[in-house]
């Protein structure tokens, strides 16, 4: 132990977490508590509980605040605490048809079946900085307290009618209207789990799905655009079906009854992109879909997400863009590598710097080029 | 699952014991096993998120914590110096989970954890030799799709590799892999040597102890067991090279049989990279 602080390692090591807790902890502000960040951080939280595969706001808001504001390594802190919880339960298989939207698009359609429910978006504002003073903004919460305009419903409470709550799927529409390929599979298999196994190609379209839902948000958007514009491969552009935010019920079975209980709503995002299948060999007069689901509220990356869905299957093994999601999507994956370029490397280093003189050596005795 | 929940409320009673729970451990375990019994086989695990980053260490920290009991010594190097930032970082999470105690001599410990090094020596049947991984795959400089890869290993196909090997001989004179040099184990499988510099690579080769591969990014554990075959990858008439610099000596303890790192300078100075050792040869107690 001595020894190790004779040589100054762990001294430095400590010195530098000292100094990112001190700067952390006693910043030269208000202290900023979790629910703060749950209420005012809102898509930041639901970013890293999706990324993390955690649904927990006021852990995700905890490790917002000791990442200061890094998602990516808000997420690992998530992603690293989960790995010390056994896993004691599994939940009941939830029907996705029983989301309760709290909003919902079809692009697709005008007057779709079921509403065209904006909900809460700023998809239609003017990107314009509030500059308005501090006073005034906090003037304008009270006000808005006051007419009780910032209370979302509670999802226990909902309201409105059933059609409205949980509108019909267009994709049920375009099936009465044989317009769509049945893929719908009749035997029931078990999902792939990533977090036990890892995904590798040719995987399941689940492992996909899931590696996917649980991908690094940016990796994800990028992964769909450079298939749009890159060097590489070729997306079709799909019409968006639906796009859904809203909340599930989560069920699991009681330990001593045996009966399914529900032990709350998680939100999630959930899309379904109609491919239009444009292939020589495929359907020409019928319709394909792509799904993509994921935690919180995370249009970018549900969106992404479908339209790679429905892009893999069509891909069918040709090219390497399975490969590119399973590998590739995970924001602790790529930003670890990455950042662990910082470690010494002058062992591989002088390895190398030997084999540059070895081919010199080679050259002056003469030995090709 | 009443049954599982007992054991769960049972297991909270005690302190956790090296991160990982019970159920992570044991699935690990299992795929060393099974590494161990396929040597060079690269045997796909659940790889957790662990607290260090992906690609500082997470494969070699999870099998550590896997196989280590609360008898066990463990010593932590990076770049063989137990003092390196991440070598202090990796041992500080094992000891202060697991409570075992730490050196800095190979022979007084039971699990070595390493990046990039072998210890130059006192490793024997008594120890597990757990090696950091970066990239596990040894074919990827020569195949990018991985369904393809995994019918080359499946079929002991190495013929691009070879074929690389020999045009990298042809045009440069000298086979120039530097670090993590492949390696045929118990003729059959290919690895990836992490990257260990060639002079470590003998050392593979019918060794006492075991070695453990643990790739916690790319999900893959593999093992050479002790007493297996390692062959490094070349041509009857092209001898394996490990690296050498004429006349470079340790300014230190003044050896020239052990594995150099350079000092750039002016006059460039050559020092042990097992700074363990170094110490022990200069103090004569090799």
């Amino acid at each position: 132990m001595g020894y190790a602080a004779a040589r100054g390692g762990l001294d430095a090591i400590e010195a530098a977490e000292n100094l990112v807790r001190r700067k952390r902890l006693n910043a030269d502000c208000d202290w900023v508590t979790p629910d703060q960040i749950v209420g005012r951080f809102r898509l930041a939280v639901d970013r890293v509980m999706g990324e993390a595969g955690l649904w927990e706001e006021e852990l995700a808001a905890i490790a917002i605040r000791q990442a200061e504001g890094d998602l990516i390594e808000a997420v690992h802190l998530l992603r690293s605490y989960r790995s010390t919880l056994p896993r004691f339960a599994y939940s009941e298989v939830t029907d996705a048809d029983e989301l309760r939207v709290i909003r919902r698009i079809v692009p697709a359609f005008r007057n779709p079946p079921g509403p065209q429910l904006l909900g809460r978006t700023s998809d239609y504002t003017g990107r314009l900085l509030e500059l308005s003073s501090e006073v005034a903004g906090q003037e304008e919460a009270q006000l808005l307290a006051s007419l009780a305009l910032t209370q979302e419903q509670h999802p226990s409470q909902p309201s409105g009618d059933q059609q409205q709550q949980q509108p019909r799927r267009l994709l049920e529409t375009l099936r009465e209207m044989d317009l769509m390929v049945d893929r719908r599979r009749l035997d029931d298999p078990e999902p792939f789990d990533i977090t036990r196994t890892p995904a590798r190609p040719p995987a399941s379209r689940s492992a996909r799905l899931s590696s996917m839902s649980r991908a690094e948000t940016g990796a994800l958007v990028n992964q769909w655009y450079r298939n749009i514009l890159g060097p590489d491969g070729y997306l079709h552009e799909v019409t968006l079906g639906e796009v859904r935010h809203g909340y599930l019920p989560l069920r699991i079975v009681h330990p001593i009854t045996g009966n399914p209980v529900a032990i709350g709503n998680i939100r999630v995002t959930e899309v379904e992109a109609i491919e239009d299948l444009n292939g020589i060999e495929e359907e020409r007069d019928r319709f394909d879909v792509g799904y993509g689901i994921c935690l919180g509220h995370n249009e970018k990356k549900a969106i992404a997400m479908a339209n790679l869905d429905i892009a893999c299957h069509r891909d069918n093994g040709r090219s390497q863009i399975e490969q590119s999601l399973l590998l590739t999507t995970d924001g602790l994956d790529s930003s670890g590598f990455l950042e662990h370029l910082k470690l010494p490397h002058y062992v591989t280093f002088r390895s190398m710097m030997e084999r540059k003189n070895a081919v010199r050596q080679a050259r002056k005795n003469g030995q090709p080029k | 699952m009443t049954s599982l929940l007992n054991d769960l409320i049972d297991n909270n009673e005690s302190e956790q014991f090296g991160i990982l729970d019970e159920y992570s451990k044991r699935e690990i375990r299992r795929a060393v096993l099974t590494a161990v019994a396929v040597p060079g086989y690269q045997v796909p695990f659940g790889s957790r998120e662990m607290p260090v980053a992906r690609g500082w260490g997470s494969g070699g920290l999870q099998i550590t914590l896997a196989v280590i009991g609360h008898n066990d010594v463990i010593k932590v190097i990076d770049q063989g110096d137990d003092q390196g930032v991440n070598a202090v970082n990796l041992r500080r999470l094992i000891v202060q989970s697991t409570k075992v105690s730490e050196t800095t001599t190979a022979a007084k410990s039971s699990i070595v954890q390493s990046r990039h090094r072998i210890p130059e020596d006192g490793l024997d049947q008594r120890h597990i030799l757990v090696l950091q991984v970066p990239v596990p795959e040894p074919l990827r400089g020569v195949e990018r799709d991985m369904r393809e890869l995994a019918r080359m290993h499946a079929e002991a196909d190495y013929s691009k590799m070879w074929v690389s090997l020999y045009e990298d001989k042809v045009r440069n004179g000298v086979i120039t892999q530097t670090t993590g040099y492949p390696c045929l184990v118990n003729d059959r499988y290919v690895i990836a040597t992490t990257p260990i510099p060639r002079w470590d690579i003998p050392k593979l080769d019918h060794s006492p102890f075991l070695t453990l591969f643990g790739a916690g990014r790319e999900k893959r554990i593999y093992a050479v067991p002790p007493f297996t075959k390692v062959e490094p990858l070349t041509f009857e008439d092209v001898p394996f090279e490990v690296e050498k610099t004429e006349g470079a000596t340790c300014s230190q303890c003044g050896s020239n049989s052990s594995f150099l790192v350079e000092i750039p300078g002016a006059q460039s100075r050559w020092v042990c990279s097992d700074t363990d050792w170094c110490e022990r040869n200069l103090e004569g107690n090799l």
